[in-house]
């Protein structure tokens, strides 16, 4: 443990209930690899820039140390989210005095991610993030309908205002039925846990508990910018749209993560191999996607899935066999329950479902949040 | 004269080729093409290139496909500490993967046949 003026390195234990209680931890993006979660700190210092960019705010902070100033950089969520949660550009400004709790970059560079920041003087709180979503309205609303065909509207539907599904209830892949205590990383508490979150092959589950055991710092999603396939993308708090195109009989996946990509689920009954042009032979990040309506509930299947990325938060594996069958079923205005069955015989032994809620956030237009701002 | 310079062509055209498609790989750590070297192998040469595969059920997959196609007979892969076992005609490879997070990960540990032995180590591509 290394004993500076100003900087006090915590243990790690302290760094776990820290992690564990705190309320405003929140980053809603792979981090690992930057920074290391066992290796949480302190620093006081003076405010000398707020740096308010996608994909993170960072805050420069001068400290003082054996009578020298030097500075740190402060690793803060999304503007878009800090946005959300009530706070400005200016909610600090260069001359404040602040106290940053948060985790030390892996590279020993001058760079933490900050956890908790407080002004000095008044001991207030800034850039909080909450995690929970706001508060749905006390009788459910009805599910809005397209007039045409009275088809659940996946989005604001006829005459709404614009909105985003975010706040899923889960953030990790973890078969229905199994408890297990993870971080909303998908890290888990316990590593002699990992059998349980899903039936996964034995090299499949060595490698999760792999990834798990190097705190997920091997995230290609942070690492390369590899967006999130797969059920990860209904993971993230930065949110998604669905936009129905009747006419075309397609659906647009828009994605608040990985670089506001997009996905395309068509409804028009076509064969799933042919759709994408150019190397159909090619697999994709997010697959090739066919649905139909059953009743409510859209019903997707989607195969065609390269190997290059993580499809969940947390690590699980996954092979090119992956094929998906996802239900998305509007239960009411503000709810859309999201259920995925994964049949992979390349990586697990049985095919299983996991499911969970999102919230509709009416009015707030996806962030423009994009993995290479910021980066070197 | 010239199927050695045949061989030798398809050699550095594979390299070429597979270094231009080095990609990232999240699934089984088996997959994918290799490239190294197996040193003292005069039958052979030091060179070594390996393509394997994952059905679901076992790891396929050649030893210098192209030139000498020695298709694999057997993979054992033991998890527990990455340890690899690869079977092909009489040769025998015993090794490691090591890097396991990266996808330029390796393969290393020694080869034996009949004909020698020595060590061995390729590196995804």
């Amino acid at each position: 443990m290394k004993r500076l003026n100003v900087i006090n390195v915590i243990g790690a234990a302290g760094a776990a209930i820290a992690l564990t209680f705190s309320a405003i931890v929140s980053a809603h993006h792979p981090i690992h690899g930057k920074f290391d979660f066992s290796e949480t700190m302190e620093l006081k210092g003076i405010v000398t820039k707020v740096d308010w960019r996608s994909p993170h705010v960072h805050v420069f902070l001068n400290v003082t140390d054996n009578n020298q100033s030097v500075n740190w950089a402060i690793e803060l969520e999304n503007p878009s989210i800090l946005v959300d949660n009530g706070w400005k550009e200016n909610s600090l400004v260069p001359g404040d005095a602040i106290t940053v709790a948060g985790m030390r970059a892996r590279d020993g560079s001058r760079q933490i991610w900050g956890d908790e920041v407080q002004l000095s003087d008044s001991g207030r709180l800034v850039y909080t993030v909450s995690s929970q979503a706001p508060a749905k309205p006390l009788a459910g609303r009805p599910v809005p309908r397209w007039p045409e065909d009275n088809k659940p509207a996946l989005g604001a539907g006829p005459g709404g205002i614009g909105g985003i599904w975010s706040y899923p209830s889960e953030k990790a892949l973890v078969e229905d039925g199994v408890s297990v205590s993870m971080n909303e990383y998908g890290l888990l508490d316990n590593i002699n846990d990992a059998a349980r979150v899903a039936p996964m092959q034995d090299w499949a589950l060595a490698r999760y508990v792999h990834r798990q055991q190097r705190q997920l710092q091997d995230d290609p999603t942070y690492l390369n910018c590899k967006p999130p396939g797969g059920p990860r993308q209904y993971q993230s708090d930065l949110g998604f749209q669905l936009i129905e195109d009747k006419k075309n009989e397609r659906i647009f996946v828009l994605l608040g993560s990985g670089n506001r990509n997009y996905r395309l689920i068509y409804l028009d009954g076509r064969d799933p191999s042919g759709q994408v042009g150019g190397d159909d032979d090619n697999p994709l990040y997010y697959g090739r996607s066919t649905g139909v309506w059953e009743g409510d509930t859209l019903v997707v299947n989607t195969t065609g899935f390269n190997e290059d990325f993580w499809f969940t938060n947390g690590g699980l594996p996954h092979t090119s066999r992956l094929s998906m069958v996802e239900k998305f079923t509007r239960t009411d205005f503000d709810t859309l329950h999201y259920e995925v069955n994964i049949e992979d015989p390349g990586a697990y032994t049985r095919p299983w479902t996991a499911s969970w809620d999102l919230s509709w956030l009416g009015g707030k237009e996806l962030p423009f949040s994009l993995c290479q701002h910021n980066r070197q | 004269m010239y199927k050695g310079l045949i061989k030798g062509l398809s050699v550095i055209i594979g390299v070429v080729f597979l270094s231009s498609a080095a990609l990232a790989q999240e699934g089984h750590p088996l997959k994918g093409s290799w490239i190294g070297e197996w040193s003292g192998n005069t039958a052979l040469g030091d060179f070594v290139l390996i393509v394997m595969d994952w059905n679901g059920e076992e790891v396929t997959g050649m030893i210098n496909p192209g030139t000498d196609n020695i298709e694999i007979d057997n993979v054992e892969l033991d998890p527990s500490d990455w340890s690899v076992v690869i079977s092909a005609d009489d040769y025998t490879i015993d090794a490691t993967i090591e890097n396991l997070e990266l996808p330029s990960r390796a393969i290393t540990g020694s080869w034996r046949s009949r004909n020698g032995r020595g060590d061995f180590e390729i590196v995804r591509q």
